[in-house]
């Protein structure tokens, strides 16, 4: 599913994001990146969504090569791809029905799919009956439910999610990584980047370790 | 390391996007009937959307096509009434007339002769003849001097006969003077054509600055609306870095602002239209009031439908294109961070 060999990204002020980074991720698998602040967490996920390209090195995602990706294939890489956010980057104009049905307007399916589906993956996160409600009328764990359910609705190949539970308590934060268990079982690649250490090491799933950019640890949490 | 699987699970061709393809390729993915009617409606949302974020702004919306059709209304207007000013001064030129002055010892049966030679002519519409007598009477009527004419020993002034051609064609008119002049017991043949050559050059002058005006305010025209989306672009920065960041493509990024531009294009042009309407039918009652005063009929034309067709078309075409620069010009710094 993703493939790392040797891959680097310096950026243009010399700063190196990523040290020669080698690592794969079978389809299905459910892992965590760890590391502390500037590990180079962030900076891996934006490779895998084309946001960056690498500077180094060859990364392939789906038999895809991200670094001669074209911009006008970017958008179709990234529709196989689901993202959840820290800080939600929810539409605040448009109900829960309607963020969550962005994915699928973009891909140009009719009404009648994008309500089943829409409603297949509130459901999902236990949101159903806010469909009509708006996302500042929610708490922060539905918002993160609702970013979740956006991310999934389209049943992408591979979820990412960048510290979805940094502003969450530890009772929301397991609800959340519960869902997230919940729609890897359905066959979706999970990564997760985060530096809750604790969380992921209830979950015992394989986790990487980022140190400055390079991977220091490549095993199973906990 | 390996996920649980659901047996239920659907496999990854299955799942959108999953095989990497674009949707209308996809194994599972819709057929073409339902994808183009699924390329319809997310056009027809677009529309309702772009629609629905102007009237949400009534006053704002308004006052940017107001702008918009100030400025497309200028040059249209100019060029109404330079084409009103052109069409009086042809039926003006058409009433343009040759003063033929016979000689002074042509006999009144060689007056008429010649009277109805002129009149077979083919570029001749009508023709009217002034005997010496006839000219004398006018003349002293309109100098008064009546008695200093009476006292010279004869008539100085010769017969005269008025030719209205049926051309306006400025070189068919003097080939028709010299041709007048010419016939044997015709002193002279006078077509006086400077005003109508003065007319036409101030006419001609009028285009040229109509013409660049237009250059100038389709430019201004452009700004506005290329300013307008802008702001539209910015207030809606988050919602376009999302959805490029869910796979949306630039052209459906780009899509509701186009429509948005060509919404503003479509009111400015038909503001423009009842401006341009109320504003010749305001002067028109001036100009009926003074053309009178000269016995004649003119009045301005008002907009013709095609006319105002074509500028309802055309607004729209800029808006468009308005929203199209604005938008390729800030689609670049809309990547998600």
């Amino acid at each position: 599913m993703i493939r790392f060999d040797q891959v680097a990204k310096r950026y243009p002020n010399g700063h190196v994001g990523l040290h020669e980074l080698s690592f794969r991720v079978r389809r299905g698998e459910f892992l965590f990146v760890t590391g502390h602040s500037g590990a180079g967490k962030s900076t891996l996920l934006r490779l895998l969504l084309a946001m960056e390209r690498p500077t180094g090195g060859k990364l392939l995602l789906a038999g895809q090569d991200l670094a001669t990706i074209t911009n006008a294939q970017i958008p179709f890489l990234r529709r196989q791809i689901g993202v959840v956010f820290q800080n939600h980057q929810l539409l605040f104009d448009r109900s829960v029905f309607d963020n969550v049905a962005l994915p699928l307007q973009i891909l140009g399916l009719n009404k009648r799919d994008i309500g089943q589906r829409v409603m297949t993956a509130l459901e999902r996160v236990s949101l159903k009956d806010k469909a009509l409600q708006f996302p500042a009328d929610l708490s922060t764990g539905q918002q993160q439910r609702v970013g979740i359910a956006r991310a999934v609705v389209h049943k992408p190949a591979l979820l990412l999610a960048d510290e979805p539970t940094g502003n969450l308590d530890p009772r929301l934060a397991a609800e959340i990584m519960g869902v997230f268990e919940d729609i890897n079982r359905l066959g979706t690649t999970v990564l997760i980047a985060s530096h809750d250490l604790a969380l992921i090491a209830r979950m015992r799933h394989r986790m990487l370790t980022l140190q400055r950019g390079r991977l220091i640890g490549d095993g199973e949490a906990g | 390391m390996s996920a649980k699987q659901d047996p239920a699970a659907p496999k990854p061709a299955e799942r959108v996007g999953a095989t990497g393809q674009r949707p209308d390729k996809q194994d599972d993915g819709p057929d073409f009937k339902t994808f183009f009617n699924a390329w319809l409606e997310s056009h027809r949302a677009s529309l309702v959307d772009s629609l629905r974020r102007l009237t949400k702004q009534p006053i704002g919306s308004f006052f940017t096509s107001l702008v918009m059709a100030v400025a497309l209304s200028l040059p249209m207007g100019l060029s109404l009434l330079l084409s009103n000013v052109e069409r009086l001064g042809g039926s003006w030129q058409r009433a343009a007339q040759i003063s033929v002055y016979l000689d002074l010892d042509a006999s009144a049966q060689r007056s008429e002769s010649l009277r109805e030679e002129i009149a077979q002519l083919p570029d001749v519409e009508d023709v009217r003849g002034i005997s010496r007598e006839e000219a004398l009477d006018e003349f002293q009527q309109q100098t008064g001097l009546g008695q200093a004419l009476r006292e010279l020993p004869e008539n100085p002034l010769p017969g005269v006969i008025i030719v209205t051609p049926n051309v306006i064609d400025k070189a068919k008119l003097d080939a028709l003077r010299q041709q007048l002049e010419g016939l044997p017991g015709v002193d002279q043949a006078q077509l006086d054509l400077l005003w109508v050559e003065r007319l036409t050059a101030i006419l001609n002058l009028g285009d040229r600055f109509v013409f660049g005006l237009t250059v100038l305010l389709v430019m201004a025209l452009l700004l506005v609306v290329g300013n307008t989306i802008r702001l539209h672009i910015e207030n809606r920065r988050a919602e376009i870095e999302v959805i490029k960041l869910v796979g949306g493509t630039d052209g459906y990024v780009r899509r509701p602002f186009l429509y948005m531009g060509a919404l503003y294009g479509l009111a400015a042009g038909f503001l423009a239209w009842l401006l341009l309407a109320f504003g010749l039918d305001w002067l028109n009652d001036a100009v009926v009031r003074l053309a009178g005063l000269y016995d004649s009929a003119f009045a301005l034309d008002g907009v013709p439908a095609g006319d105002g067709f074509s500028l309802v078309c055309g607004a729209v075409l800029l808006g468009y294109v308005g929203a199209w620069l604005a938008v390729a010009r800030h689609l670049r710094e809309l990547a998600p961070r």
